[in-house]
């Protein structure tokens, strides 16, 4: 994947951010995407969640990557993503109790997110600290990104407010809060992503690629 | 898988297990305080703030509901009692409700605030809201009840949410408050029995 002559960190952020967007593009980790997203701050504060995880997951390992016997890679591999999960969601409910209660029951819920698995597995495990710091820093905040912006859409389309502050004084769309509409959503935005990233790589195909 | 593989395992695991296990530790020493802080800080502030005009809140007693675990107390203005806060549980749509319920003198509801729930983000969280909530306010033991249509004069349901209206309406603060009424005004203030629902 990567080799160290010729490895960007810029283009491994971008590339997570962007060209492997866990939920535009790779379509992992969907249940959170919709689960959580029907308000902004909501999905803000588990992107940032799932951030940290990643960045610290992918540093663990990667530090550890010559010590990993092979047969045990994925069992070692969950245990140090249950471990920073439990520490994240500790951390979390000591210092703002008042979104734990809210976003709580879905911190725990990390653990299993396949996109931080993949990650480690895919990349962390063959390189050094600093790439795997930088794919996951990448990786998290393409994670964040999508959220933010399902989450934005839903919760204006759904709510006609933003972070809790009424902004549209129009009836709202119930249907984007409920689980269907995050389908709807993630549906949507996904298409638009996608068909905002091939106009771009087309005007830009000189100069990136 | 040879011997050497085995003891490579092993030792893989051991380190793991250590290390996580000594960093957890040290999280929770660190977080445990705070959170215990936290939740008696959140407890106090949620007491006064259902009463608030009260200057001493004591604990009265002991009571269950759906076999959970809950407190009342008698709110104090000097000497005088002013009235009651209890604790209750509803049985929502994919949670307990947990609750708490001021009364005065007259087993009038005064306040009611959510105290920690998991219902359908969006919808049955919109108990929490303002104008849910202060529908609550002067309404007697016969006026605890939802209607799907406008009302004042009974309890509102959400539209979308009548199940976790419901529960805490008709479930969580009815029964406290005729569990109140039973307690203390027909078996005397400040009855501390234990009693179940």
């Amino acid at each position: 994947m990567s080799n160290t002559s010729t490895f960007s960190y810029r283009e491994q952020i971008l590339n997570g951010i962007i060209k492997e967007n866990t939920i535009f593009r790779l379509a992992l980790s969907l249940c959170p995407s919709i689960a959580v997203t029907n308000n902004l701050k909501n999905g803000v504060i588990m992107g940032v969640a799932v951030l940290f995880v990643q960045v610290m997951v992918n540093i663990t390992i990667s530090l550890m990557r010559n010590f990993i016997h092979p047969k045990v890679r994925l069992p070692i591999f969950m245990l140090v993503i249950s471990g920073w999960v439990t520490v994240t969601d500790m951390t979390l409910a000591a210092a703002v109790p008042d979104v734990y209660g809210k976003v709580g029951l879905y911190i725990q819920l990390i653990v299993a997110f396949a996109s931080i698995l993949a990650r480690a597995e895919a990349f962390a495990s063959k390189n050094s600290f600093m790439p795997s710091m930088a794919d996951g820093l990448g990786s998290g905040l393409g994670f964040l990104f999508a959220l933010t912006v399902i989450s934005l859409f839903r919760e204006l389309l759904g709510k006609g407010s933003l972070w809790g502050y009424h902004i549209v004084n129009a009836k709202p769309l119930l249907i984007m809060i409920l689980p269907t509409g995050g389908f709807f959503a993630v549906g949507i935005l996904m298409a638009a992503f996608n068909w905002i990233d091939a106009r771009h790589g087309k005007k830009s195909a000189h100069a990136s690629h | 898988m040879t011997g050497k593989d085995i003891i490579k395992i092993t030792l893989n695991l051991v380190v793991v297990y250590l290390i996580g296990g000594l960093i957890l530790a040290v999280v929770y020493a660190k977080t445990s305080p705070i959170m215990f802080q936290n939740n008696k800080i959140a407890k106090e502030k949620a007491l006064k703030e259902l009463m608030p005009e009260a200057d001493k809140i004591e604990k009265a007693g002991d009571w269950t509901i759906h076999e959970k675990h809950a407190e009342y107390f008698i709110a104090k203005k000097g000497d005088e009692t002013i009235g009651y806060i209890i604790q209750s549980f509803g049985k929502g749509y994919s949670s307990y409700i947990d609750t708490l319920i001021s009364v005065d003198k007259d087993f009038k509801v005064k306040k009611m605030n959510i105290l920690h729930h998991a219902e359908t983000p969006g919808l049955g969280d919109e108990i929490e809201a303002d104008s849910f909530k202060n529908q609550f306010k002067d309404k007697d033991l016969e006026h605890l009840k939802v209607l799907k249509t406008e009302t004042t004069e009974f309890v509102q349901a959400i539209s979308g949410a009548t199940i976790s209206s419901r529960a805490v309406t008709e479930d969580a603060v009815k029964n406290s408050v005729s569990f109140l009424i039973k307690t203390i005004k027909e078996g005397g203030a400040g009855n501390v029995e234990h009693k179940h629902i």
